[in-house]
């Protein structure tokens, strides 16, 4: 399984969401990494032929994906951001009318409903509606439902925003289970989750692949080096303006700091290992994931 | 795929409480109509519902059969006996009643006598009273007397065609009519207009969300990236519209038929519609002028639908199409009154839901020389829109994208 993708670009109207993205995927978990408003949406739903590109192509196999159609959705199973579902249809019926969707028969839909639901920990809600789940339950029927045709690709937009420090953990080894023999694309802003599960990492803004390889090849594409330090209370401010400080944890006699400088910012600052959260911070200029995100 | 859809659509719960609604409507409707037959007992006591019905019907088949010379002038006869008989002659208004509920039996012969012997713009309740018994016998003839009369005195605008159309359509009705207790049908086919316009509204109404629904819930993008999602699943879709469609109008037509006609009797389904609308040029019999009112009806209420679905399609919005049907069905019969057109009017999507007023009326169409009613062109004609809206909603949807 090859994708490609070839300057592909999608303006509305003035604004460049997604800006000659060139890039080849194969099997593998690839991470797509950026802050809200990178474009990783948008990349992921022309990936999903969801929205037509103003620019470029996708090729699956030597073919345009959109020119392949169903026989290109075939091969698809997609988690999406805003993952909306049926409220009064209950978990069975919803992956039962996915499955047909799919194109699934119905006798291979049964047994995969009943594998999928097993598999995502879902066997005691399979008769729940929808609207009756929790926000960790309705993640795990929505990945089941993107597994439902064994999809040879698998795109997961955000798939662990918004969910609680063990479903979080809990749905990360799902992913990697799942990720064998396919090729998987999974978008966040949380750095731990890519940090674990991914084998290549896209770092996007505005539009753009700035970084993309391992995570050491990332992390040792940071020119600059990482500090550790502690100081007063008082001199805090004083750093943050000078520096990019990647964290800040505090102590009762002082504040310690994690600092992306050049230059040594202090007699006594040890350097450190660079982490994926510092870089994370040195491309994008901002703290990476969310509450949970420390797990 | 087609079953899901549907059930979509039936777990919402305001189309739970619609569907309540509809057979609460549809329960009201029947017991209105059944209330339109009325009996006056030999008390004077007024009766309505099933034993109205059957003491109406006793009355009236004792009258069945052909309406020829001799029967016309008997029941001529039976009319002058009654108002001329002490009761009626009477001061008191009760024994007023009681003469003249003596009529009940012949009541629809008289009306058509009166009919055929009033001006024809005014309908005399007395005509009858001012003819001989003889006269009494020559009501075909002057039905078709009368319209060439009319014709001639330039008060209306038809052409010459038009006008020839009118008088062979008059001059090949088939006489004489055949009489019997059609009360039944006849408060069935005058009611059953404005219930079909509420259930094409509660229809226009649940399908108004079968493709909308998708992005409101925001359950599109996994649709669209499924395998189907861009063709056989529009086309259940699509399905599942016309099924709630067909399946409603069914059942509930059907529904209200069957209440109807089982508490008011379903006889007089061969007798010819002129023995309630004398004037219509349509020579069609009770039961015929039901299959065209509730074909023209399912007609406007599938394309109410199939315009409501392509709304929903196109603007993503349920609510905007949930109007739809009431802009088509309601907004149109309002607009025709402020138009005064009726050529344009006469075409009219409502005019589908309305097809008892065609029979009753004049409304022609004329191309180059060929003259029809207009109800023959309507129907056709919007049935074929309907066909060719449902590409047009199966590009929209396909097209889609999710932004």
């Amino acid at each position: 399984m090859k994708l490609e993708l070839e300057n592909l670009t999608k303006k509305f109207g003035n604004f460049t969401a997604v800006d000659h993205v060139k890039i080849t995927m194969t099997n593998g978990v690839y991470g797509l990494l950026g802050v809200n408003g990178a474009g990783k949406t948008t990349l992921m739903r022309m990936l999903c032929t969801l929205l037509k590109p103003t620019g470029g192509t996708i090729v699956c196999d030597g073919k345009n994906i959109f020119e392949m159609d169903g026989e290109y959705r075939r091969l698809l199973g997609y988690l999406p951001q805003e993952f909306g579902f049926y409220p009064e249809f209950t978990v069975r019926d919803y992956l039962f009318y996915v499955a047909s969707l799919k194109g699934i028969c119905p006798a291979i839909a049964k047994k995969r409903v009943r594998e999928l639901i097993a598999k995502v920990g879902l066997s005691n809600a399979a008769n729940k509606k929808m609207k009756k789940l929790s926000g960790g339950m309705k993640r795990r029927a929505g990945i089941a439902q993107a597994m439902l045709n064994n999809p040879k690709i698998l795109i997961l937009d955000e798939p662990t925003a918004g969910l609680d420090p063990n479903e979080r953990i809990r749905f990360r080894n799902l992913i990697s289970e799942l990720s064998e023999e396919r090729l998987v694309l999974l978008s966040t802003h949380i750095v731990s989750d890519i940090e674990y599960i991914a084998n290549e990492i896209w770092l996007m803004k505005g539009g753009r692949l700035l970084r993309t390889g391992t995570a050491d090849e990332i992390i040792n594409s940071m020119p600059e080096k990482v500090w550790q330090c502690f100081v007063e209370k008082n001199m805090v401010s004083d750093f943050m303006r000078k520096y990019k400080i990647s964290n800040m944890k505090s102590e009762p006699n002082g504040v310690e700091l994690r600092i992306i400088s050049n230059e040594k910012p202090l007699a006594q600052a040890q350097s450190v290992k660079a982490s994926l959260e510092d870089v994370f911070l040195y491309y994008f200029e901002e703290k990476a994931g969310d509450e949970n995100a420390a797990v | 795929m087609l079953q899901f859809e549907i059930k979509k659509v039936f777990t919402k719960f305001k189309n739970k409480m619609a569907l309540l609604f509809l057979l609460v409507t549809l329960i009201a409707v029947s017991m209105l109509t059944i209330n339109r037959v009325e009996y006056i007992d030999e008390n004077g006591g007024r009766s309505v519902g099933i034993s109205a019905a059957r003491s109406l019907r006793a009355e009236k088949n004792k009258w069945a059969g052909y309406l020829t010379k001799n029967a016309l002038q008997q029941a001529a006869e039976e009319h002058a006996a009654i108002v001329n008989s002490e009761g009626a002659l009477s001061n008191d208004t009760r024994e007023q009643d009681l003469a003249y509920s003596r009529q009940q039996g012949i009541s629809t012969i008289v009306e058509i006598i009166n009919s055929a012997f009033s001006e024809w713009r005014d309908y005399n309740y007395y005509a009858i009273d001012g003819i001989s018994i003889e006269d009494a016998s020559n009501i075909y003839e002057r039905r078709v007397s009368n319209l060439k009369k009319w014709l001639d005195s330039g008060e209306e605008t038809f052409s010459k065609a038009q006008k020839d159309f009118l008088i062979s359509q008059y001059e090949s009705l088939k006489t004489p009519f055949y009489y019997e207790y059609t009360d039944g049908w006849s408060a069935l086919l005058q009611n059953i207009s404005t219930f079909i316009l509420i259930l094409a509204l509660f229809i226009g109404f649940f399908v108004s969300g079968i493709f909308s629904d998708e992005f409101q819930l925001r359950a599109d993008s996994i649709f669209f990236s499924s395998r189907l999602g861009r063709n056989r699943a529009i086309l259940s879709k699509m399905g599942a519209g016309f099924s709630i469609v067909t399946a409603f109008y069914a059942v509930f037509i059907l529904l209200h038929t069957a209440i109807v006609l089982l508490v008011l009797g379903a006889d007089g389904a061969n007798c010819p519609i002129q023995l309630d609308l004398w004037r219509s040029v349509y020579n069609i019999t009770f039961f015929q002028a039901y299959l065209l009112i509730i074909t023209g009806g399912y007609v406007g209420t599938l394309f109410a639908a199939i315009l409501s679905m392509l709304v929903s399609a196109a603007t993503r919005s349920t609510a905007t199409a949930t109007i739809v049907p009431f802009i088509i069905l309601c907004a149109f019969p309002f607009l025709s009154r402020i138009l005064t057109l009726p050529q344009i009017c006469a075409f009219f999507p409502d005019q589908l839901l309305e097809i008892y007023i065609s029979v009753k009326e004049f409304n022609l169409v004329q191309f180059g020389g060929k003259v029809m009613n207009v109800v023959t062109v309507i129907t056709p004609a919007y049935l074929a829109a309907c066909l060719l809206l449902l590409p047009v909603l199966y590009r929209i949807f396909k097209k889609a994208e999710v932004k």
